[in-house]
């Protein structure tokens, strides 16, 4: 048996050092960009969002789109296997993280200066490799019937008052990206010990959606989710419905981060490019803060109603290109024995 | 001794090939960052995941061992009642995807979490498995030795475990190999029921992490492990015992005071196997407005069947060559080729697609995103499923008739197709059956590989929970479980077949 793996790592590593050879990219091809009138997109955001949006482009450009629905970071792993062979044009993603990935290996092209000016510098990658495209915001979610006080800060939660009282999604990406936030700006140790109390207050659900069902039922008291679940849960149920109710912490506590969904172009041509500049439309940014409640990350879209507007959000100041770091961070959500 | 016809060569030892792919991928990633994998492999969390795993295997393999071997027991052999209906609900547990089951828990009893509803979830989605092998086997088998210990004194309880059980030993050992390893593959219902197992962990390394490394590390082990279950398998599951055509007219055993408990403990396997997964299905769909689209319906149907169907046709082209070449010409060539189809099916299907992606995108870029890389892909994760089900009626049909065909002028090989083949066909149609069924329910390998806009019932499923629209996603969690009880409702039929034929 160990004749034939050898033999098969030996064709493997022969193979993939001749592809690695001839594959290189480009620096300068943006001096004569190619045009292309058809796309293929890796999109991490579901069909049901962003189907009408792929129509809504073709109509407008002539341009054909090819879509690959999965996971962002099912996507993002695709991206990093296929390297510099991936057909894909532009990877839409549900989050920085998959971006961040993606970028890290050199597989994105710099998205171009008249597109990333659009958004806040604080929404994009710091070197421009993608750019935010909506914006989304944690948030506490709680049952008013059992919570009176509410909590300044996250860190409140550390409190015996919250034991078994407080859910957390620790697999979650939101999740995982809110700790590395505050692994960032408030360090490890502190991160540590909040992670440490959450093992013993927190009840644990793997995902945000789970957790907002959890307070509706009465099962959990309160818990940390990203505000468009709510007004998803209130469409679906109707508002009058919710027994839970959102409520922000102070000023630039880290509850507060606000993270986006974002795009990278992996093959630059005309066509990755005509996308991105699309999805940064005033069409398509009105598009998702009315689907989904997203926050619009262009200036001068309406958002839905009852959300606080995110030139009032409290946010603290994350580099969000910081938030690739997941890897530290999943050690330390593993050490506290949360996942 | 004959030697094995060419073909059966040329695809076995294809097969072989193709499953040896994910093996070397993971290699070839650990080459690419040796320190960091060892680093990974000696934290203290290998060990506790070491331990996770084990316990799981080794309960859900047991538990579902016990279930299925006296559900087959109970309805095959006894004075039960109702044993047709009863082996319905034994099989229909194979129609619903476990992480449907998983789902359906954690909406009916919400918060549950941890060992013991994986144990308990995987248990009921695995013990159809045993169900039917020792079905198949208990109904071939031959009663009269039962009789006949019965008449020297034995009780009915020790002919259960001193006559009957080594009968049926190698389809019932069989078959826990195939739970064993789907228990060390299964990913959906532990991520839902959150309990930390291998295949968590390589998932989270490769989505939450992009380790590439760390998840190669954790696999390895993962292999290693499926390797200790199957030297397992191999050492207690006894020899295959041919049978005579004719099988005896039987009595059915009489439970006497065991039969109350005995239909209660049934009934409740069934409700909770079958009946709170179809219960929160329909209230799913009851529950908020359904807007799922009637065109996309269609189109995931028909994905979901043709993919099913196909792979179905190639994976038991690919079994039927193994499988003869191991019962009927044993070498050691053919021992090699079947270990290595075994070796890598505890991988989680994401090791597999993200093999075929890495040498599809870069070395067979005219295949990648096509289907036949996607079929390509299910060869080599469910081709063991096949060959599982398959091995146990061929190596039934009693060599002494292939000798009456030759001695009566079909030459050679000839008898496989003119013996071997006929006789064994229901049991393979059962195995393709099977596999079709795992196809179905197949999740990430399909979503990873399938080309641009290709959808099954499956993905739909997948892409409407991640959109939260539960009530959208409930009508294709449905379609799945009544199309996968097609195929479960004839693997019930088959094996039960003989039954109706010889016994009453």
């Amino acid at each position: 048996m160990f004749k034939s793996f050898a033999t098969l790592l030996a064709l493997f590593s022969a193979l993939t050092l001749s592809s690695c050879t001839s594959g290189e990219p480009n620096p300068n091809a943006s001096e004569t960009l190619q045009q292309k009138d058809s796309l293929v997109l890796y999109s991490g955001r579901s069909e049901e969002l962003v189907q009408p949006l792929i129509e809504m482009f073709e109509q407008e450009t002539g341009i054909t789109v090819e879509v690959r629905f999965a996971g962002s970071a099912e996507l993002a792993a695709q991206i990093l296997e296929e390297g510099e062979n991936s057909p894909a044009d532009v990877f839409f993603s549900q989050d920085a993280g998959a971006l961040g990935a993606v970028s890290k290996a050199g597989l994105f092209s710099t998205i171009p200066s008249e597109l990333s000016a659009q958004v806040d510098k604080q929404y994009s990658a710091t070197d421009n490799s993608w750019v935010g495209v909506s914006g989304r915001a944690r948030i506490l979610v709680y049952n008013h019937a059992t919570v009176s006080t509410l909590p300044l800060s996250v860190f409140d939660f550390a409190k015996p008052e919250w034991k078994n009282r407080i859910a957390i999604a620790p697999t979650n990406a939101s999740f995982q990206s809110f700790v590395t936030a505050m692994r960032v700006v408030e360090g490890e140790a502190a991160t540590s010990s909040w992670l440490d109390a959450m093992k013993t207050n927190a009840v644990i659900f793997e995902k945000n959606d789970a957790i907002l069902n959890a307070i509706e039922q009465g099962v959990v008291d309160a818990g940390l989710i990203n505000h468009y679940y709510w007004f998803a849960k209130a469409k679906e149920l109707g508002k009058g419905k919710m027994k839970s109710k959102l409520a922000a912490f102070e000023s630039n506590d880290l509850g507060n981060l606000v993270n986006v969904a974002g795009a990278g172009i992996v093959n630059d041509n005309s066509a990755s490019r005509a996308f991105v500049e699309f999805l940064l439309s005033n069409k398509a940014q009105t598009f998702f803060a009315e689907e989904t409640a997203e926050y619009p990350l262009i200036a001068g879209i309406e958002i839905v109603e009852g959300l606080t507007p995110l030139t009032d959000v409290r946010n603290p100041k994350v580099d969000l290109s910081d938030l690739d770091t997941l890897d530290e961070t999943l050690e330390l959500i593993r050490a506290a024995g949360l996942i | 001794m004959r030697k094995p016809p060419t073909l059966l060569k040329v695809l076995g030892i294809a097969a072989a090939l193709a499953a040896l792919i994910p093996v070397g991928y993971l290699f070839f990633r650990l080459g690419a960052g040796s320190e960091k994998a060892i680093e990974e492999l000696l934290r203290p969390r290998t060990l506790e995941l070491l331990f996770n795993t084990t316990l799981l295997v080794v309960s859900v393999t047991f538990t579902a061992l016990v279930i299925g071997f006296l559900q087959a027991w109970l309805t095959a052999r006894t004075n039960l009642g109702f044993g047709a209906l009863f082996a319905v609900l034994a099989t229909l547990p194979l129609a619903i995807p476990s992480y449907v089951m998983a789902f359906s828990f954690t909406a009916t009893f919400p918060g549950v979490s941890g060992f013991l509803p994986s144990w308990l979830v995987l248990s009921l989605a695995t013990s159809p498995y045993v169900f039917l092998a020792v079905s198949a086997a208990l109904v071939r088998t031959d009663a009269s030795s039962e009789e006949v210990a019965r008449t020297l004194g034995l009780t009915k309880w020790q002919v259960l475990l001193r006559v009957t059980w080594p009968q049926v030993r190698p389809a019932a050992t069989a078959s826990s190999l195939l739970v064993a390893l789907y228990t060390l593959s299964e990913f959906g219902a532990i991520a839902i029921l959150r309990f930390d197992t291998f295949t968590r962990a390589i998932y989270n390394a490769y989505r939450l992490s992009f380790d590439r490394t760390a998840a190669a590390a954790l696999a390895v082990v993962l292999v290693l492990l499926t390797l200790v279950v199957i030297w397992f398998e191999r050492k207690y599951r006894g020899d295959y015992l041919s049978v005579s055509p004719a099988s005896q007219k039987r009595v059915r055993i009489s439970l006497g005071k065991a039969k109350p408990p005995a239909v209660t403990g049934l009934l409740l396997i069934a409700v909770v196997a079958v009946g709170i997964p179809l219960y929160s299905l329909i209230n799913w769909s009851i529950i908020g407005s359904s807007t799922a689209n009637l065109n996309q319906i269609m189109e995931a149907l028909s994905g979901s069947v043709s993919l099913a169907v196909l792979a179905g046709v190639v994976i038991t082209v690919f079994a039927l060559a193994i499988a003869l070449w191991i019962v009927r010409y044993p070498t050691k060539l053919g021992r090699f080729v079947e270990l290595s189809v075994w070796a890598n099916h505890a991988l989680p299907a994401i090791v597999v697609a993200l093999a075929l992606i890495f040498l599809g995108a870069n070395l067979l870029p005219w295949v990648y995103q096509t289907t036949a890389l996607l079929i390509f892909a299910y060869v080599i994760l469910f081709l063991p499923n096949a060959l599982g089900t398959m091995a146990t009626p061929i190596a039934q049909v009693p060599k002494s008739l292939e000798d009456v065909a030759n001695s009566l002028g079909v030459k050679g090989n000839r008898s496989i197709f003119k013996v071997v083949l006929p006789i064994a066909a229901p049991g393979i149609l059962a195995g393709a059956a099977l596999v079709s069924l795992t196809v179905l329910k197949e999740l990430p390998a399909t979503l990873l590989l399938r080309p641009n806009g290709t959808e099954t019932l499956a993905v739909r499923l997948w892409s409407s929970t991640e959109e939260l629209a539960f009530a959208q996603a409930a009508p294709y969690a449905l379609l799945l479980v009544v199309l996968g009880g097609l195929p479960a409702l004839a693997l019930n039929r088959q094996a039960r077949k003989a039954l109706s034929e010889v016994g009453k």
